[in-house]
């Protein structure tokens, strides 16, 4: 698997959210797209899913332009979207389902991958009785249990309080070691950021910034050596035009 | 005289949401509890029958009125029994049954088919949507006259200004249903691998769902005045044929009996839909009955 965005840019009406953007993503990499809100980044992830078209340039996975949306590509979004009306196992079975997999199947899949993230024991509760760490928990595995190429995750822990978020942080990093699925993770928290990823994208004002080659062993916590170094790096990049723009 | 019918009719919409009290605390209560929530449930319709007969048994000794414009409910009763034993009160509810019955199925289903296919086709929407604009104002009873010029006394024009009574809301309202399905959800089934068709099969349309059933509600109300106002004018058959018969008669105590009838139709219809909402609508939570507990 590889995903690359080559010159690509993104005007909506007058305003360009993305220019000259380019990234390329190999094989079982975790990478975390990082900027304020407004920089573009959810706009390059809808790009890479296929729901919104570059304006110019290309994106393509293993050599092939992205057409739309697709199996190969899961997302987690931040407000989970998962189906109200299906239980949890059938949220997950979902994927499956559609993809021609047989119902008897496709649960067996959907307990799978509901007992990968803890919640075998919720498969026949409604989304509406969960919890919010839980709700994005079934998320996680319903995208996962399409098997995709790339995981896509748009701030996914967003909406959840600081707590949960840790927690759902090393689960989420449990889970990326254990299958080594290829993840694009969006988020505006530079913690979270250096804690999950290999690589960290900075992205400002429609542009890559820069980016920074993590490199610290795992498990990795606040007193893990180069982390507090690393987040003040980053946030001197991010902080940078904003005291211009105030002076 | 007015008055006492929007009463009744009010008594009778009143009981679905007490039934339904009722089947949630028998969960909670136990067996004594449950009889005593019961019977506390029963009183305020007990209590409104009584006061009810207490009056009209006072008048008919001081006579402040005619006795005969308001029968107390014991005279309805008897004279219901006398008149439900010559056949006309079940043909007539069956009569009235059958008319909302295939009137509101057909009005819905051409009503939820038609929404699919505008939102299936932007283009048709196009179309339809200045054409809603100019006929949703109209109350339908106003079109029933020109029905039955068009169409005769039959039961056709009956059925149909209840169709199209029905037709209105529904089709409003699962159109905005459609409409307002939340983005993401569709994004992720198509993310998920779903084809266009099984976005619509199953997303577009358990989404649309709830509102659908609330222009159902909407519906039935007006279906059930269709129903009536279609019968009172040029039929043979139906509650509204027989509180237009008593008037030509004069006799009042049928009047309320049908009345009441309708009343009771109309409960029974609603509470029909009301279940069905429940069975549909399972994995909704919420609202004020779960966001606040009582204190006992």
């Amino acid at each position: 698997m590889k995903l690359t965005v080559e010159k690509v840019r993104k005007n909506f009406g007058e305003r360009t959210i993305l220019q000259d953007v380019d990234l390329t993503i190999h094989e079982n990499e975790f990478i975390c797209i990082l900027g304020h809100s407004g920089c573009g980044k959810s706009t390059l992830l809808n790009m890479v899913a296929g729901y919104i078209f570059p304006d110019e340039g290309e994106i393509k996975i293993n050599g092939e332009k992205i057409q739309g949306p697709s199996r190969q590509r899961g997302m987690v979004f931040q407000d989970h979207a998962l189906f109200p009306w299906c239980t949890v196992l059938e949220n997950v079975a979902f994927g499956p389902e559609v993809q021609g997999m047989p119902k008897k199947q496709a649960r067996e899949t959907a307990r799978e991958f509901l007992s990968l993230v803890g919640l075998e024991a919720y498969g026949s509760h409604y989304p509406a009785e969960l919890s919010g760490g839980m709700k994005q928990r079934v998320g996680i595995a319903r995208a996962l249990a399409s098997h995709p190429d790339i995981l896509l995750m748009d701030e996914p822990f967003g909406a959840l309080d600081i707590l949960t978020r840790d927690m759902m942080q090393r689960e989420l990093r449990r889970l990326y070691e254990k299958l080594h699925t290829t993840i694009l993770f969006v988020t505006h928290s530079i913690s979270e950021a250096v804690y999950l990823a290999d690589r960290v994208v900075v992205m400002k004002h429609g542009v890559v910034a820069e980016v920074f080659e993590i490199g610290i062993q795992h498990p990795r916590s606040f007193d893990s050596p180069g982390f507090a170094d690393m987040m003040a790096r980053i946030e001197r990049l991010l902080m940078e035009d904003e005291e211009e723009v105030i002076a | 005289m007015n008055e006492i019918q929007t009463t009744l009719t009010k008594t009778g919409e009143a009981a679905a949401p007490a039934l339904q009290l009722n089947t949630v605390r028998k969960r909670k209560g136990t067996g004594l509890q449950s009889t005593m929530d019961m019977i506390k449930n029963v009183i305020p319709y007990v209590l409104f029958f009584v006061v009810w007969e207490l009056f009209s048994q006072l008048n008919g000794r001081i006579q402040m009125f005619n006795p005969l414009f308001l029968p107390a409910p014991s005279l309805l009763v008897h004279d219901g029994w006398a008149l439900a034993q010559t056949g006309i009160i079940t043909d007539s509810l069956l009569a009235s049954s059958m008319r909302i019955f295939f009137g509101f199925a057909c009005g819905a289903t051409v009503a939820v088919l038609l929404a699919v296919l505008m939102s299936k086709f932007s283009m048709l929407e196009r179309w339809m949507s200045p054409f809603l604009t100019l006929v949703s104002p109209i109350p339908s009873l106003a079109l029933l006259p020109l029905f039955i010029i068009w169409f005769g006394i039959g039961e056709f024009p009956k059925v149909l200004l209840i169709a199209w009574t029905t037709f209105v809301p529904v089709l409003v309202n699962t159109v905005e249903g459609f409409k307002s399905v939340p983005s993401t959800l569709i994004r992720s089934a198509l993310s998920l691998g779903a084809s266009q068709r099984q976005v619509f099969t199953r997303i577009m349309i358990p989404s649309a769902i709830p509102n659908l059933l609330i222009g159902a509600q909407i519906s039935l109300g007006l279906s059930f005045s269709a129903l009536i106002v279609s019968e009172m004018m040029g039929a043979d058959s139906g509650l509204g044929y027989l509180i237009v018969d008593a008037r030509n008669y004069f006799k009042v105590t049928n009047m309320f009996v049908a009345i009441i009838l309708i009343g009771i139709e109309y409960s029974l219809f609603a509470l029909l839909l009301k279940l069905l909402e429940r069975k549909v609508l399972a994995w909704r939570r919420g609202g004020i009955g779960e966001a606040v507990e009582k204190v006992r």
